[in-house]
């Protein structure tokens, strides 16, 4: 995979394909910003490539805020949806979770506090298009 | 028996004192934090867990006419959930059950919501049909015992709470996206558009990403992208309508299968979602329909609440269970009493 990597999607099915394409180039500590629309597919994305690590049990953090899943790789599932300030990320302690070098983070809705984001990451940004088909663009940043 | 319950697994922190089977007491941060915070919003984090701890015992011990001396055991929420906020919580009671020698029980907050019918006059029976739904979970199991749940299924993706909230988003309609889709769905047709119910390889399991995904993807073929204009207010009563109803459907379908292939005594309806009308009432129907027994919690038990937190505690104390001091909070709390998965 080259980045910046661009590629339209027409099917679950290819999204599927990608994210396990793309999970095969993780390794502990890396973190990866997950931008896009509601419905635009990025817990799907999160399942897919989670499922790459023996973990079936990934699900929508929206609520909980953090969902951890361990399998191959322990994972932090993150997602800034419903978080109201900075000050809230910084007291359930993000930075803990992104300093920890033994797991992988993967962050939906990283661009609503884009300052606690690690400066090296994986950003995939997904643009749902007006025939609804996607684009995803992963960064390496 | 009189137990304090301490709850603090994400947004709300709550302390509630039970006396066998009467509430004494259950404050709930967004609710009571006023009385002595002047009506300042909690925010999510574990230092207002902190802020108010302390206060909310006081004033429940206060309410419930009882003093620390006259507490049994302490139960509170070992997890699931964000081990910043559960922690405050639950360090608190096991520091208080140290200090005053009392019995101490770590409490799975799931659990708590399972048998909080039981904080009903009107108590479940055994076997019991459990659909617990909410924004953070969506489950369907049945409580053979106080100590045996056998889980059916749960969602693979986002909970139900959370589609509502997301499709209100979606479509224009605010937050909070339950009380808003109940409302607008209330105007409008719900046979209008025939949105899908998921059908999923596990027989008990639910899916409402793809639900969310096809309002999406009608509001986008019908009124193009929902961010350029408002869409119509019938057509969105209709859309809200016809989302609620797939919901319900998807949710009740499971229920009356699991009706059909188990012995069931009766059936209850828990969490957030619960507050649902329409949710209400079919669940109240399908009960009808199969002769069983319906009970579903008041609304204050509905949401995260330390009272079913202390129900559930006191419960494991009389099915003579016991646990150590020890046990530690954990953000992915299991439960033993899970006879076939874990949780």
């Amino acid at each position: 995979m080259v980045f910046p990597f661009v590629q339209n999607i027409f099917s679950e099915e290819e999204t599927a394909n990608l994210a396990k394409e793309f999970s095969s180039l993780l390794q502990k500590g890396d973190c990866i910003s997950l931008v896009g629309n509601l419905g635009s597919g990025k817990t799907f994305f999160t399942k897919v490539l989670c499922k790459e690590f023996m973990i079936d049990d990934a699900n929508s953090p929206t609520f909980a805020l953090l969902n951890v899943y361990v399998g191959k790789e322990k994972f932090f599932h993150f997602d800034f949806y419903r978080v109201r300030s900075q000050q809230e990320l910084l007291d359930i302690g993000i930075y803990d979770y992104l300093n920890d070098e033994e797991a992988i983070t993967i962050i939906e809705w990283a661009d609503l506090y884009p300052a606690v984001l690690p400066k090296n990451r994986y950003e995939i940004t997904i643009v749902i298009k007006d025939d609804f088909s996607r684009t995803f663009r992963i960064e390496k940043l | 028996m009189t137990v304090l319950g301490i709850e603090s697994s994400c947004d709300e922190t709550s302390v509630a004192v039970l006396k066998d089977d009467l509430v004494l007491a259950n404050l709930i941060s967004s609710q009571d934090f006023h009385i002595n915070f002047g009506g300042v919003v909690p925010e999510l984090s574990s230092r207002a867990h902190i802020q108010i701890i302390t206060t909310l015992v006081k004033n429940a011990l206060a309410k419930a006419n009882c003093t620390l001396d006259e507490i049994d055991a302490i139960g509170a929420t070992a997890g699931p959930g964000l081990i910043g906020a559960l922690l405050v919580g639950y360090t608190f009671a096991r520091g208080l059950a140290f200090a005053k020698k009392k019995k101490f029980v770590p409490v799975n907050h799931i659990e708590g919501h399972i048998f909080s019918g039981f904080l009903s006059e009107d108590k479940p029976t055994f076997p019991l049909l459990v659909l617990a739904v909410s924004g953070g979970h969506t489950l369907l199991l049945i409580a053979k015992s106080f100590t045996e749940i056998i889980k059916l299924g749960s969602t693979i993706d986002d909970a139900a709470g959370e589609a509502f909230d997301k499709v209100a988003k979606m479509v224009g309609l605010g937050y909070p996206g339950g009380p808003k889709i109940q409302a607008a769905a209330e105007k409008g047709d719900k046979m209008k558009i025939p949105f899908p119910i998921a059908d999923l390889k596990g027989k008990y399991d639910f899916s409402f990403s793809g639900l969310k995904t096809s309002v999406l993807r009608y509001v986008q073929s019908a009124f193009g992208r929902p961010q350029n204009s408002p869409i119509p207010e019938a057509d969105l009563n209709d859309i809200a309508a016809s989302f609620q109803y797939a919901v319900v459907k998807a949710l009740l379908k499971k229920c009356e299968l699991a009706l059909k292939e188990f012995e069931i005594s009766s059936m209850s309806l828990v969490g957030g979602v619960a507050a649902n009308q329409e949710l209400r009432k079919a669940f109240l129907q399908l009960g009808e329909k199969y002769k069983k027994k319906v009970v579903i919690p008041k609304l204050e038990y509905c949401g995260d609440n330390a009272a079913m937190i202390a129900f559930r505690a006191q419960s494991l104390i009389n099915a003579g269970e016991s646990f150590s001091l020890e046990t530690d909070a954990f953000p992915n709390f299991s439960s033993k009493y899970f006879i076939n998965s874990t949780l």
